[in-house]
């Protein structure tokens, strides 16, 4: 670890000016493997280093990184930071003010049983291989695909407050895609999950027991079942969501409307910003009942869990929503202080390079009672789509519409006919105001989203997302 | 602040890497770039930031097994570790019977897209420049945005001798300007140097649209004629970059042109190509596999011509590469970075009195593909739609959202417009369009704002 780098350029810029300052020395490893019909389509493996300071000078902020943390650049690129800070101040704005945090010393790491990384590049594409050749054993399938992700993150934190933490995280993830292609129309299933399948803080053991080879006949014969489907028709009716299109509906709908500084505005121009304001804290009705959602960046497994974040503030469990009503933001140190708060912890940059933003830790949904099938079974007419495909929402995350790979009508209980290009569109409150059934633990997931975009220069984070299957009434359906 | 360090010190970092042994070829890809961005919002600077890195890329072949391997250690064993690294893959993995070797020793075009006043540009100029843009808003009215300098020095070089070398810098200013009772707009500019960027002339083009689109009505969705300006057609365009021009979509017929190569595809006064040459985009002279890139025409009076191809993709179709690789491994295949859209005759003017009854929309927001096989997007309108009556903009509309093929529009697009606007988009890439009159688009919901 690379504390004393950290160290050293907090130090810097405190000489050059700066009232407060903060630095990380990230260190990243990934390796990514994707083998299509059995032959490989990519492998390849990237490390990157470096260090990012970031400073307040009379109450603004600066930021520089540079790859080369060694000698006169750590002072240099504290001094930038310290430059920038004081152009800033051309345009006069309320100073910014940070809420208190105690100095925090330490080391964390997620835990995992098995280094990924020490397993061999063989027994990674003899996985993907087996995988790819059973679904190539489905007559009428195209493409075949299986992909591998791991990443490793070592970041050393210091701050002219006193903190002094160094941090690992490892994620590891894998999944499958099945293409099928005839008469102008191209279906397509995941497994266990879309977007490189599924993804968490965790080791090899995650990926073992993923069951791709056992899943694999089965996701290919969905695919191309699909293309002799009838398209998903345009009705309001009842929809139940399996609880991977479950994840990528709380991400859009909630966890980015929850964003404090999309809510003080500071993402107006590219992202957006959001419906939520800060008077609406204990009484905005932003779903039913049977609806809590929490921001937990301690539950093991989750990406988006770690000791600190990149302020140095703990890890918490913030309560969201309470059965129903809107209670909190995910926030920092600044945006929180703006509003009378004390920051939830939810900082997090893109590696060295970029300034940490708040970025979602595990937005999950609190499990409700029984399972998927319970549900589907308790549903006279409707509809049941599963596993996200598309994605689409306005910039103040009111108007949206998502689309999944299959769903299936829902007749007396029982699933009935297949149906491909499904989608739904609706309004925020409004849809989750209609929630009358949220799936128990037994199907309840917690799922990684590998390829959240937030912010200038546009940055990616993995966040987490634990959620159960769930049911909404009056539900616009099949938006041709 | 930084400078390229040059051909022949990438030379010096990079080809150790070319001399790893117990291989068939190698190739390294090496980036060298520094940004600037000045970040605002609520009419002050909040996010001000600077990186400069430097990663190379290698790619090594053994028996026609690729690994590929890659690090911002420019240390001197760096490369020569990369190498090692992705030797150490090609020996487990299949060979890929596609593999059409490494880019041949051949010239490619000169481009002087490199601007040191860009390159060297200060905290303190872009604060200026931001200072400059909000000015321009008056009371009510409230700034967010971006000021980003830029510059590059990308090179590709192989064992076949190929070394492609080119530095290149990039400016833009793009603006949100919020009025009270839900008035908003939007403008940007984009340019290879800081001198052809105008913060102020930015600041008042939002900045008028947003005063003019208080008090949005609510409308009925439904099919309207529409004027798209430039930044909502580069929406357009960029989708069907992703969803039609890559030779690999093509050859794997995945491409919502696939089995339409020869026919009529859109109206006659359309006509798009992709060309990094042109002097009217940025971008580079050569592709990430060293192949000079060429003006492709894809869609020309109308008409579907052709995509993109890679060495490998450009293979698998029976063609030549049009030098459009990305880096590897890439298995998107080729992408076209530089697309334009033929200007025509007509001025949005012009197109807004051709309609009894439309929507003049300023730009598309958070779209995504619903049927990649028939072009359909869904997105919203947002920071300045408007109705349009009896061939005038009459009053602001609150925000609609789209589900459209997009080569339907194209079919119905019966105006193009004369000027057009650079739009950024993804990475080194950019697009110039016009703006379009469509006589039918189809909006399926709105919003509440």
């Amino acid at each position: 670890m690379m504390l004393h780098v950290a160290k050293e350029a907090v130090e810097a810029a405190r000489a050059a000016g700066a009232g407060y300052a903060d630095a990380r020395f990230v260190h990243e490893d990934s390796e990514s493997i994707t083998v299509r019909n059995q032959e490989m389509e990519g492998i390849d493996r990237a490390t990157s280093e470096g260090v990012g300071v970031r400073v307040l000078v009379d109450g603004y902020w600066g930021f520089a990184a540079t790859a080369r943390p060694e000698g006169a650049e750590i002072a240099r690129t504290a001094g930038l930071a310290v430059e920038i800070a004081r152009a800033a101040a051309r345009l006069p704005r309320e100073p910014v003010k940070l809420t208190e945090v105690d100095p925090a010393t330490g080391t964390w790491a997620s835990p995992f049983r098995d280094d990924p990384f020490n397993v061999s590049l063989e027994e990674k594409v003899a996985l993907l291989m087996e995988a790819t050749r059973r679904m190539q054993e489905v007559e009428g399938l195209a493409f075949a695909e299986g992909g591998i992700d791991l990443y490793r993150v070592r970041t050393s934190f210091a701050s002219s407050e006193g903190s002094a933490i160094e941090q690992t995280v490892l994620h590891s993830g894998a999944g499958l895609d099945a293409t099928a292609i005839s008469g102008g129309e191209l279906q397509r299933r995941s497994y266990p999950n879309s977007f490189r399948g599924h993804i968490a803080a965790a080791g090899w053991e995650h990926i073992a027991k993923l069951g791709l080879i056992e899943e694999a006949e089965r996701t290919a014969t969905e695919a191309v079942e699909l293309l002799s489907a009838t398209d998903c028709p345009s009705e309001v009716t009842t929809l139940v969501l399996d609880s991977g299109q479950m994840e990528l509906q709380v991400h859009e709908s909630i966890g980015h409307a929850v964003e404090l500084d999309r809510v003080l505005g500071m993402e107006e121009s590219y992202a957006g910003s959001s419906f939520v304001s800060p008077g609406d804290r204990g009484k905005l009705r932003y779903a039913s009942d049977l609806v809590s959602i929490t921001a937990d960046a301690t539950i093991p497994g989750g990406l988006g869990s770690f000791g600190w974040d990149d302020e140095g503030v703990p890890a918490q469990r913030v309560p969201i929503i309470v059965e129903g009503t809107f209670q909190d933001f995910i926030s920092s140190r600044e945006t929180a202080g703006a509003i009378g708060g004390t920051s939830t912890g939810a900082m997090r940059a893109d590696g060295w390079g970029n300034l940490p933003l708040i970025r979602m830790t595990n937005i999950n949904i609190e499990p409700g009672e029984g399972s998927l099938a319970d549900i589907i079974g308790d549903t006279k007419d409707g509809m049941f789509m599963a596993t996200n495909q598309s994605w689409s929402i306005d910039d103040k995350r009111v108007n949206f519409q998502f689309g999944c790979e299959i769903a299936w009508r829902i007749k007396g209980g029982k699933l009935t006919q297949m149906y491909r290009n499904p989608n739904y569109t609706g309004i925020t409150t409004e849809f989750w105001r209609s929630c009358d059934a949220v799936g128990g633990r037994e199907d309840w997931t917690l799922w990684g989203t590998p390829n959240c975009g937030k912010g200038q220069p546009a940055q990616t984070a993995r966040v987490g997302h634990g959620t159960a299957p769930a049911r909404f009434r009056n539900v616009q359906v099949g938006v041709r | 602040m930084p400078g390229p360090i040059g051909p022949d010190r990438v030379r010096t970092v990079a080809e150790p890497a070319l001399t790893v042994p117990g291989v068939d070829g190698v190739e390294v890809l090496f980036v060298h770039e520094w940004v600037g961005l000045t970040r605002f919002a609520s009419s002050a600077i909040h996010q001000s930031s600077w990186q400069e890195d430097t990663g190379i890329r290698v790619r090594v072949v053994k028996g026609g097994r690729i690994g590929v391997a890659a690090s911002n250690d420019l240390s001197e064993q760096g490369a020569r570790r990369m190498a090692e690294s992705a030797r150490e893959m090609a020996e487990v993995v299949a060979p890929d019977p596609l593999f059409p070797g490494l880019a041949p020793p051949q010239p490619f075009p000169q481009s002087d897209r490199f601007d040191q006043a860009t390159a060297s540009t200060t905290p303190d100029d872009r604060a200026e420049g931001v200072a400059a843009l909000i000015a321009e808003c008056g009371r009510g009215l409230v700034a967010s945005g971006a000021f980003e300098t830029g510059a590059s020095e990308v090179a590709v070089l192989n064992s076949e001798g190929q070394f492609c070398w080119a530095p290149s810098t990039q400016a833009s200013v793009t603006t949100v300007v919020t009025a009270d009772e839900g008035g908003s707009g939007f403008a940007e500019t984009f340019a290879s140097s800081l001198a052809e960027l105008d913060p102020g002339a930015v600041g008042r083009r939002a900045a008028t649209k947003a005063a003019t689109s208080r008090r949005p009505i609510d409308l009925e969705p439904g099919r309207y004629p529409v004027v798209l300006e430039p930044a909502a057609v580069s929406t357009l365009v960029g989708f069907l970059a992703w969803i039609g021009f890559g030779g690999r979509l093509l050859a794997e017929e995945r491409s919502c042109f696939s089995g339409k190569q020869g026919q009529q595809v859109a109206q006659r006064a359309i006509t798009i190509y992709d060309d990094a040459t042109s002097p009217d985009t940025i971008g580079l002279p050569f592709d990430f596999e060293g192949t000079p890139r060429r003006r492709v025409d894809l869609i020309r009076d109308g008409v579907f011509i052709d995509g993109v191809y890679d060495r490998r993709t450009a293979r698998q179709a029976g063609t030549e590469t049009t030098g459009h690789a990305l880096p590897p491994p890439n298995p998107e295949g080729p992408f076209p970075l530089n697309l334009f859209m033929k200007p025509g005759e007509a001025s949005v003017e012009d197109m807004i009195a051709s309609i009894d009854r439309g929507l003049l929309v300023t730009r598309f927001h958070y779209s995504n593909v619903v049927h990649p096989l028939e072009s359909t997007i869904t997105g919203m309108t947002r920071d300045g739609t408007f109705l349009v009556e009896s061939g005038e903009v009459t009053r602001p509309v609150k925000n609609f959202r789209f589900t459209q093929s997009i080569l339907e529009a194209l079919g119905s697009a019966s105006m193009v417009g004369r000027d057009t606007e650079l739009a950024s988009e993804f990475f080194f890439s950019a697009s110039r369009v016009p703006a379009l009159k469509v006589d039918s688009f189809h909006f399926t919901g709105r919003s509440d704002h």
